[in-house]
């Protein structure tokens, strides 16, 4: 057992953290809050493209790909460095971790270094509006007709399609298969033909979510796809295998410094606020209950942070996880929840007041993360499937 | 950073495994709970000749040297078999002597534990039952070439079976202000208040004290004890000194700066114990997981039905919480690195989370639990006594508290919560 970072690894927080100080202006910070509505501008992609220059994306990619060849546990530290303070970098949600397992040489050269510059954007079109937490059942179809597929279907939930460059797409290749059996997934560029992309707003959308709240999502989009016509070489993996490629992409996705900070970040928040905060003759942090809740609920993060830690030296070792991955998905986004809510009670009738009220706490972040925080136990496999999981597959328990 | 076990501390695991399925069957614990003495001498010899009792125990007194780390994991197997031995008082009394005794003491002491010929003890806690330096009344009085003890000691672990052990007193009235009324929002460890000093601001006192610690015969004149009736019929005692004389080379450590030797002791007793609460809780669960995987109810085994499936995934990820948060304080131990915290975070995870596991087993086990001649009880009888030992979870919230509140400075998870701000 080693808990440790290498002198190098901390030398390298240390640079990153010196990185952010010089080029992550609040101008940068202040456009990246509304990506989820218009996609990165431009200060967001200068500050991305400096981050790829610095060899900071993708960095346990290979080399002969853009990548760095370097250890996991460096990619995690300069991801969470940046997931601070809402930039997210690193190839989480990219796609990379599949095509990578899984792409044809070709798709490899193609995808990851323009992924690592930033020029490609995957959105996930994985949900569908009758395959949610049961995936495997979707219904959209590719149908193969010579050297081309034919897609039609509708996705429900595609974060990124109104700015990705590809959709990521999961459809079914035989409908005569049993359920898992049939699927494939595609690799698809937005603007081809047949693609119709429009806009779901969350309940975080009005006014935007400041930067780190979570979920933060102000909008996501239903993709609508019409006899779309792409070349059969759009297809990633084996035809039919396309469950095991997307479930091993998923598992490398969930484990990250991004989930973790998600989970955790208004540990330190509300436990600063209190530090350095009363309200005129009561002071939270001397309150014997605010007190013994706030440290319960900071031994859990260490809990969430452990998690992580464990995912990341799995993925060091091969990246052979039966539940380890499935368990942080349950205990760190329900932990999100429990610090939450506790908020709430700390601060009373603050805890209401969104980003833009008089008298908001930390620019109403609180009062989003409320509206929010419950979102990241049910994407990306919800509590209750992950702990199917758990059962099943850590546990070897029968099937109903 | 690897988080997970290397070769060899996998290795040395295993071997415990497997030495205590063949040697420590759940009967043992069962005959024990009936023994006056209440452990068999013959496995504790047999731990020796394994090297467990010398392990960690530096190698110029017969041990080994070995990181704290690695008796952690015995102590998690020790655990898992509920092995009936008085380990856990005599090391914690052992690894205090090899740190802070003198010579003489380290001369006289660790070399017969190490042999298994010498079973220690400790006697700290008296009407007060928290972890603090200002519940200590028991009185050591200069007199001659020594000092005499009188007052009385609670849950004083395997007094029947111990040759000496390490006696918290008071040589020095507590100085500063404090009260020797505790104010009622201290009571039930819930909150201190601000601190100024001490060890990163979370200590809950220093040198002030005016604690002396003791290695005392349990023998001598002028003790006696009465055995306490516990839920796990384990052998605790109330210790009683009536004007007990002992020589000024019982002395460990300085006069009346016992506190921070104490604290320490507590820090290695409680990971300890949080490593042993981890063994017994993960056998436990396993227990109720395969209970579930083979009790047939309404036309399928229970296990099969998502309630009982989800309360199954819930016991291993609360286990797996206390193997990290509990590996991480050991890591840091053998580090050098300051640990209070960290171990504040087991115990306080593991007093919850371990009770709600062995209880979620009893539910899956559903009436058959609850006889007295099924095992399963063995363990749950155990892991629920250890929740209520070496500090509730109030109280060591309270101290997690106290470093994340009193001091200046921002916190910051993954980051040392020692210097926020210097001390001082
Ligand atoms: C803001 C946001 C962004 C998203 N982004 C994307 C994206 O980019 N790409 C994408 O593909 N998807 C995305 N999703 C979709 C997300 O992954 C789904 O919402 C999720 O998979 C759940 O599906 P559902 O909403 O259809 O709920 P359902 O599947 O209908 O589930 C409803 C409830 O039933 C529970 N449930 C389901 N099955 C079981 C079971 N077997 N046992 C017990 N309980 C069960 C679920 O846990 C859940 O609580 C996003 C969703 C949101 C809200
Ligand atoms: C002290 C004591 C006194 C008793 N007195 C009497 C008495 O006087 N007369 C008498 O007839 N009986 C008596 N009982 C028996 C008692 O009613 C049973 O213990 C109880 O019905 C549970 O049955 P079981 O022990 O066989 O558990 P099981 O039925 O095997 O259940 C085991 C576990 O599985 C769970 N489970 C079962 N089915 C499902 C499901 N479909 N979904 C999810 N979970 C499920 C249960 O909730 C339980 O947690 C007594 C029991 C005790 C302990």
């Amino acid at each position: 057992m080693d808990f440790g970072f290498t002198p190098r690894q901390e030398a390298l927080k240390q640079e990153v953290r010196q990185f952010i100080a010089e080029n992550v202006s609040p101008e940068v910070l202040a456009e990246a809050a509304k990506g989820w509505e218009e996609g990165r501008g431009p200060r967001t992609r200068e500050l991305l493209k400096k981050i790829a220059d610095r060899g900071w994306v993708g960095i346990s990619w290979p080399k002969e790909y853009g990548g760095q060849g370097g250890s996991r546990i460096d990619q995690y530290l300069v991801e969470e460095e940046f997931a601070r303070v809402g930039i997210g970098v690193g190839g989480a949600g990219s796609g990379a971790p599949a095509i990578l397992a899984a792409g044809t040489e070709e798709q490899k050269q193609y995808f990851l270094p323009r992924i690592i510059r930033g020029e490609i954007v995957f959105g996930l079109g994985f949900t569908e509006p009758q395959a949610g937490a049961d995936l495997a059942s979707l219904q959209c179809r590719a149908v193969r007709d010579g050297d081309e597929y034919v897609v039609n279907g509708q996705k429900m939930f595609t974060s990124s399609a109104h700015f990705a460059t590809h959709l990521y797409l999961m459809a079914r290749t035989d409908p005569e298969a049993p359920k898992h059996k049939g699927i494939s997934i595609f690799l698809i560029p937005m603007d081809t033909p047949g693609i119709t992309v429009r806009p779901l707003w969350t309940i975080q959308s009005n006014p935007t979510a400041p930067l780190g709240t979570t979920y933060g999502q102000a909008r996501t989009n239903e993709v609508f796809l019409e006899d779309v016509h792409v070349p059969a070489s759009c297809i990633l993996g084996e035809e039919n295998m396309g469950w095991y490629v997307g479930a091993m992409g998923l598992n490398l996705d969930r484990v990250g410094a991004s989930r973790y900070l998600l989970s955790v970040s208004r540990d330190e928040d509300i436990i600063n606020w209190v530090k350095e905060n009363d309200f005129q003759g009561f002071t939270p942090a001397q309150d014997p209950a605010v007190r013994d809740r706030l440290a319960e609920l900071w031994i859990e993060a260490q809990v969430c942070r452990l998690m992580t830690l464990r995912s990341m030296s799995l993925v060091e070792h091969g990246g052979k996880f039966t539940y380890e991955g499935s368990a942080e998905k349950v205990f760190s986004p329900e932990h999100g929840v429990r610090t939450t809510e506790t908020i709430t009670q700390v601060l009373g009738p603050y805890a209401q007041l969104m980003n833009g009220s008089p008298e908001a706490i930390e620019d109403g972040i609180f009062a989003h993360n409320v509206l929010g925080a419950f979102q990241s136990g049910i994407n990306h496999g919800s509590v209750q499937v992950m702990r199917d999981q758990v059962a099943r597959r850590g546990l070897g328990m029968p099937r109903s | 950073m690897d988080v997970l076990l290397n070769e060899e501390e996998q290795m040395l695991k295993n071997l415990a495994r497997e030495f205590l399925e063949k040697e420590c069957p759940p009967e043992m614990a069962r005959a024990m709970e009936a023994d006056d003495l209440g452990y068999p001498p013959a496995l504790w010899k047999k731990l020796a000749d394994l090297g467990w009792l010398g392990l960690a125990l530096p190698e110029a007194y017969g041990g080994q040297g070995l990181p704290l780390a690695y008796l952690g994991l015995i102590f998690e197997e020790l655990g898992r078999a509920i092995a009936p031995v008085p380990f856990h008082s005599t090391m914690m009394a052992a690894l205090t002597i090899a740190k802070d005794g003198s010579e003489q003491q380290k001369k006289e002491v660790l070399p017969a534990v190490a042999r298994g010929d010498m079973v220690l003890t400790w006697a700290l806690l008296e009407t007060d039952p928290r972890l603090l330096p200002e519940t200590v009344h028991a009185q050591a009085t200069p007199q001659g070439n020594g000092y005499v003890i009188s007052g009385t000691k609670m849950f004083v672990d395997n007094f029947n079976a111990a040759q000496k052990f390490l006696v918290a007193c008071r040589t020095a009235p507590v100085s500063g202000d404090k009260s020797p009324v505790t104010p009622l929002y201290e009571r039930g460890g819930l909150s201190s208040p601000p601190l100024q000093r001490g060890v990163g601001g979370i200590s809950a006192q220093g040198s002030e004290a005016g604690l002396s610690l003791f290695l005392v015969d349990t023998n001598l004149p002028g003790i006696s004890h009465t055995p306490l009736g516990t839920m796990v019929k384990d052998k605790q005692s109330r210790v009683t000194f009536d004007r007990v004389a002992v020589p000024a080379s019982s002395l460990v450590g300085r006069l009346h700066q016992g506190w921070p030797v104490i604290e320490g002791m507590l820090d290695r007793g409680t990971i300890l114990l949080c490593a042993q609460m981890l063994g017994a809780t993960r056998k436990d669960a396993e227990m109720g997981i395969d209970y579930a995987k083979n009790r047939v109810a309404f036309g399928r085994p229970i296990g099969a039905f998502q309630s009982i499936q989800h309360l199954c995934a819930d016991m291993i990820v609360w286990v797996d919480g206390v193997q990290l948060l509990t590996y991480e304080a050991l890591w840091r131990m053998d580090q050098g690195l300051p640990a209070s915290i960290e171990i504040s975070q087991a115990k306080a995870f593991a007093n919850d989370k371990c009770e709600a596991v062995v209880r979620s087993s009893q539910v899956i086990h559903g009436g058959i639990g609850f006889m007295a001649e099924f095992n399963l009880n063995l363990w749950f009888r155990r892991v629920s006594s250890w929740t209520m030992r070496m500090g509730t979870s109030f109280e060591h919230r309270a101290r997690i508290a106290r470093a994340l509140l009193d001091q200046p400075g921002r916190v910051r998870l993954g980051e040392s919560m020692y210097d926020l701000a210097p001390s001082g």
